[in-house]
């Protein structure tokens, strides 16, 4: 992995990736999204609003994955100190928060017409909402550390609070197990899906595509924060000078 | 019908969400590098 | 040993640490943090009239009566180990149907039947077309058999 702490050595990768990641990934959001508007069957019990499962799950698999990568990102920083892994841990934060308030916003217009309610204090949307706090809290950490001269990533501390928040993650994934809930069970398991086939197929485009969209812009703030610091470090040398 | 109405309100949160942080990372990104190129064209 | 490797042995044991307390914290909030009672917590713990609790199960089939007032609706509530009376007045949602589960916010009456004040739908993880509708699931297998 060090092989990429040289950032001369990653932007020429990542420059080219970025747009190989965005476009296919854009692409892919618009046909799926597409056909689970208009292509697959209603639902035999909810009807029509079943179509918000198509952005609802890549939406909560991508706020949570985020928080992983974070926490995989601190890892490195704190073990390894490899010196691109606090910028990646930054340079999620914010599309993570996207999604995990895109998750809770579909989630309640879903929850209205189905459950009768658009917001009630169950295992999962709890911890979800948690999720989204545990994101604000570290965005407003990384950016107070990025300004005390960390040289565009996170500080120690906030890499801890990125390993620490990693614990929910884990507790939304089995909310719907441990506790009774209004949320339903998971529907997709190592054992099968109780989805029917005529409705899953379309979130494989939507999943697939919201995470190359995901990674590309992950890649663009990474590289936005490298010709930040670029500038400063210059900067620093002129007053310096 | 009207769940549709529910339907179009999540698609449309979504496509906002998304869509503003692409044009946001997007120009930040061209501003910074543009700024950096032009510190390296001066040196 | 090198100083890379006692970091990580370190944060190793820090992540250990900390995933172990919060999932004992956790496992001991198990009860204080379900949303709602079933009606084997019920006839386990027993609840007391008047008190303000959420109901959570399946609505018996058959089981679903209207009176003649037309807004007044009584069910059964069950989980498969126990079964207890419920009434309601006033919109329910339009999941809300024998055989599919629900969530109802109110309180016991002094004979044990459960006055509700609010009604929420809880679907299972089933989405199908409605073709395929009246299949047989497995819930642990996952796997669905035309009706033999």
């Amino acid at each position: 992995m060090h092989r990429f702490a040289n950032p001369a050595r990653f932007l020429k990768i990542a420059r080219p990736l970025t747009g190989w990641l965005f476009w296919p990934g854009l692409a892919l959001i618009l046909v799926g999204g597409a056909c689970g508007l208009f292509v697959t069957p209603a639902d035999y019990l909810q009807g029509q609003t079943v179509r918000i499962l198509y952005i609802h799950v890549p939406a909560a698999w991508l706020g949570m994955g985020g928080w992983t990568g974070i926490a995989v990102a601190a890892l490195m920083q704190l073990v390894w100190r490899h010196p691109l892994a606090a910028i990646a841990g930054r340079a999620i934060a914010a599309p993570g928060a996207l999604f995990t308030a895109i998750c809770l916003m579909t989630g309640s217009i879903w929850g209205r017409p189905t459950w009768g309610t658009w917001w009630e204090w169950d295992g999962r949307m709890t911890s979800m909402l948690v999720l989204l706090f545990l994101y604000l809290g570290y965005i407003a950490l990384a950016n107070a550390s990025a300004r005390d001269g960390q040289a565009g990533g996170v500080s120690n501390v906030t890499a801890i609070f990125g390993l620490v928040g990693a614990i929910n993650i884990p507790i939304i994934n089995r909310s719907v197990v441990w506790w009774n809930s209004l949320h339903q069970g998971p529907s997709i398991t190592l054992r099968g899906s109780s989805i029917a086939m005529d409705l899953l197929w379309p979130l494989g485009l939507t999943l697939l595509g919201f995470s190359l969209w995901f990674g590309a812009i992950v890649l663009m703030r990474m590289r936005t924060i490298l010709a930040q610091n670029k500038v400063e470090a210059r900067m620093q040398r002129l007053a310096r000078g | 019908m009207n769940q549709w109405a529910f339907v179009i309100a999540a698609y449309a949160v979504t496509a906002i969400g998304t869509g503003l942080v692409s044009i946001l990372s997007w120009r930040a990104m061209h501003d910074a590098e543009r700024a950096a190129a032009k510190l390296s064209e001066r040196a | 040993m090198k100083a890379k490797h006692q970091r990580l042995i370190l944060a190793l044991a820090a992540l250990v640490a900390i995933i172990g307390a919060g999932l004992l914290a956790v496992s001991a909030l198990k009860d204080e943090a379900a949303y709602f009672y079933a009606p084997a917590d019920v006839k386990a713990k027993g609840v007391e009239p008047g008190k303000a609790i959420r109901l959570g199960g399946m609505v018996v089939g058959g089981s679903l009566k209207r009176a003649a007032d037309g807004v007044t609706i009584r069910f059964d509530v069950t989980d498969g180990k126990a079964t207890v009376p419920a009434m309601f007045s006033g919109i329910a949602p339009d999941l809300f149907k024998e055989g599919s589960g629900v969530v109802a916010e109110g309180s016991f009456d002094a004979k044990g039947t459960f006055i509700a004040t609010n009604l929420l739908a809880k679907h299972d993880e089933r989405y199908m077309p409605r073709e395929l509708e009246g299949m047989n699931y497995n819930a642990s297998t996952h796997e669905m058999k035309a009706e033999q």
